[in-house]
């Protein structure tokens, strides 16, 4: 990794991941502060009317425990779309436009390899997701312990939260490669962001109805199963190393092909 | 030709070495130095780039001597571009081989950067920095330590670079890339199209610039659409057409080539067409005009039009695709004998 490059990209990306930040922090706030077992029953009831609406938004288990109540507001959908955003944001600053544009000339005008560039690319995302789980993370905290002393399972939450960043991971490197491997900025941009979308698209459906239930086991989606993490289910934990493992391995092959693929700058 | 430039420009890398190559670059330098410090700085062998639809480069060969300040020319799309490319590293070769100091240009690119300077066509540096912040990004990321020549180029070139480069015209941003491009001092330069956009005054300081840089010893790499700035500046020209080299030159002998072009108009019809009969050479041009092509000695071409009742005489020089051509015919007939005229 380069530190000039790396400092440089991280200040770059600093505003958008602040305004993720802020929007996350107003949506943690809003529903941890939602949670009181008696609007629970009224929640409850409200679901019961419209229960196809809610389940396609993952928020379709009847919540009891603070954690089951955050699980299904916020991990469903909240915390990886807006992330996904950012995701999406950072891959066009990072790869897309340096390419598009030519800038990646002037980078690789210096005696920085590509795999050095790539690398410090893929750090400067992987910094910023560590560094917004570790804000997620304190924020559901601080918002339980202040309103709900004690109510809060943290060791569930931080294996939950432990297989979101696996997840968020997974998602930049899958957005990353696609970033790596196409000449044509559009295709470059959307055939990583499309896919996320279409898995998030196969999710909602397959909780809708019967007949799309097929459709998880083709979803990478699925490996998150955050109930079974906060369970502490063997099989939840092996989903989440997957999704790192497979996190790994595309940011990995990203590198590979931008190290050996033609540039036109 | 080679045999002239060789020793000339070998002497010049002795010298480098003997003085300890760079002070900025530090310690490490000089043994690298005396182990790239034979053979032609820049080798292209046979390039071979297809893009499909006839761009790209197809069999492209020559070599850059050190301390030689070597031309490429040609029209737009010629393959000027993809030819820089490969010696970026940028793209890999189809066929045939592009070497830097020896190294291969995809191969080993990170490594021959330590000693390049790159002025890019496009220029598109990071739009949303500004002019400083940019340059002292990319002194970081050469690891360059000293900032008096960069200072030195900035003032040089009169330039503010203190605004967002998003705001700049385009010869400011020009001059950015040139100060990046000589700010470390670098021994080998490749230089894509370098005075587009920049008004005469900073034309004719950036060709001082290469010729300053040349006595100190670097070898650089110029491509250009504009024959002005080539002529000014090499000691030799490729010129370049469709993806294949037409010829390599030695600049005196293309300056000697270069026939200068007269429009003359006649006072009637009648003597333009006594003096196209007299000079078949000579294309007739509206009612009463004709143009000539005269090279070398211009005494004769007078004291001809003596005899004609003369309205107008207008001169200029040839065009580069005017030039180009008759250097393409001349180099198919006289292939072994070297001379053109």
């Amino acid at each position: 990794m380069n530190r000039t490059l790396l400092a440089k990209e991280l200040r770059a990306n600093l505003f958008v991941s602040f305004i993720i930040a802020a929007v996350l922090a107003m949506y943690i706030g809003v529903i941890v502060s939602m949670y009181d077992p008696e609007l629970g029953e009224s929640l409850d009831a409200m679901m019961q009317s419209m229960p196809e609406m809610f389940a396609a938004f993952g928020m379709s288990v009847q919540a009891t425990t603070l954690i089951d109540f955050m699980l299904n507001y916020l991990y469903g959908f909240l915390l990886t779309i807006f992330i996904l955003v950012l995701i999406l944001i950072m891959a066009n600053k990072l790869m897309v436009r340096y390419l598009d544009r030519g800038a990646m000339a002037y980078l690789l005008a210096t005696p920085n390899s590509r795999t050095r560039i790539a690398l410090t690319m893929v750090g400067v995302m992987v910094t910023i997701l560590v560094a917004l789980m570790a804000v997620v993370t304190a924020l559901e905290v601080g918002f339980a312990e202040a309103m709900f002393p004690g109510e809060l399972d943290m060791q569930a939450l931080m294996r939950v939260n432990a297989g979101l960043l696996a997840l968020w991971l997974a998602m930049a490197g899958l957005c990353f490669l696609s970033a790596c491997l196409f000449s044509n900025a559009t295709a470059a941009l959307w055939v990583g962001g499309g896919l996320n979308i279409l898995f998030f698209l196969m999710q909602m459906a397959s909780k809708v109805g019967d007949k799309f239930e097929f459709l998880e086991n083709v979803n990478p989606l699925t490996l998150f199963d955050y109930y079974g993490l906060a369970a502490g289910d063997a099989s939840a934990a092996g989903g989440a190393i997957a999704l790192a493992v497979g996190a790994v391995a595309l940011f990995a092959v990203a590198v590979a092909v931008f190290d050996r693929r033609d540039l036109s700058i | 030709m080679k045999e002239e430039c060789a020793p000339q420009g070998a002497t010049k890398a002795r010298v480098a070495e003997a003085t300890g190559g760079r002070t900025a670059s530090g310690g490490g330098m000089a043994g690298v130095c005396a182990e790239r410090g034979r053979g032609s700085a820049i080798e292209v062998e046979s390039l071979v780039k297809d893009y499909g639809k006839g761009r790209g480069v197809f069999g492209v060969s020559f070599a850059v001597e050190r301390g030689e300040v070597f031309g490429f020319l040609g029209p737009n799309g010629a393959g000027k571009t993809v030819t820089m490319r490969n010696l970026m590293g940028f793209i890999r070769p189809d066929e045939g081989t592009a070497r830097i100091d020896g190294l291969d240009c995809f191969g080993q690119r990170a490594r021959i950067q330590e000693r390049l300077g790159y002025l890019p066509g496009e220029i598109a540096c990071m739009d949303e920095m500004t002019g400083t912040a940019f340059l002292e990004f990319m002194a970081r990321m050469k690891k360059l330590r000293d900032r008096a020549r960069m200072n030195q180029l900035i003032e040089y070139f009169e330039l503010d670079p203190a605004r967002r480069i998003r705001k700049m015209s385009k010869g400011t941003k020009q001059k950015v890339g040139l100060v990046c491009a000589f700010m470390t001092s670098p021994d080998i330069i490749l230089l894509d199209e370098p005075t587009s956009g920049l008004d005469p005054l900073m034309q004719s300081r950036f060709i001082d610039l290469v010729l300053e840089e040349k006595r100190r010893g670097a070898t650089i790499l110029l491509s250009s659409h504009l024959f002005d700035e080539v002529e000014r500046t090499c000691d030799r020209v490729a010129f370049i057409r469709a993806g294949r080299l037409a010829a390599v030159e030695r600049m005196d002998d293309v300056r000697k080539s270069r026939k200068r072009v007269f429009v003359v108009t006649f006072a009637d019809e009648a003597g333009r067409d006594r003096y196209a009969q007299a000079h078949p050479d000579a294309q007739k041009r509206g009612a009463a005009s004709v143009e000539a092509a005269v090279a070398g000695n211009l005494d004769a071409f007078v004291k001809d039009l003596a005899a004609y009742d003369i309205v107008d005489l207008a001169a200029r020089e040839q065009t580069l695709e005017e030039l180009f051509m008759h250097l393409y015919g001349a180099t198919d007939q006289a292939e072994k004998g070297g001379s053109h005229e």
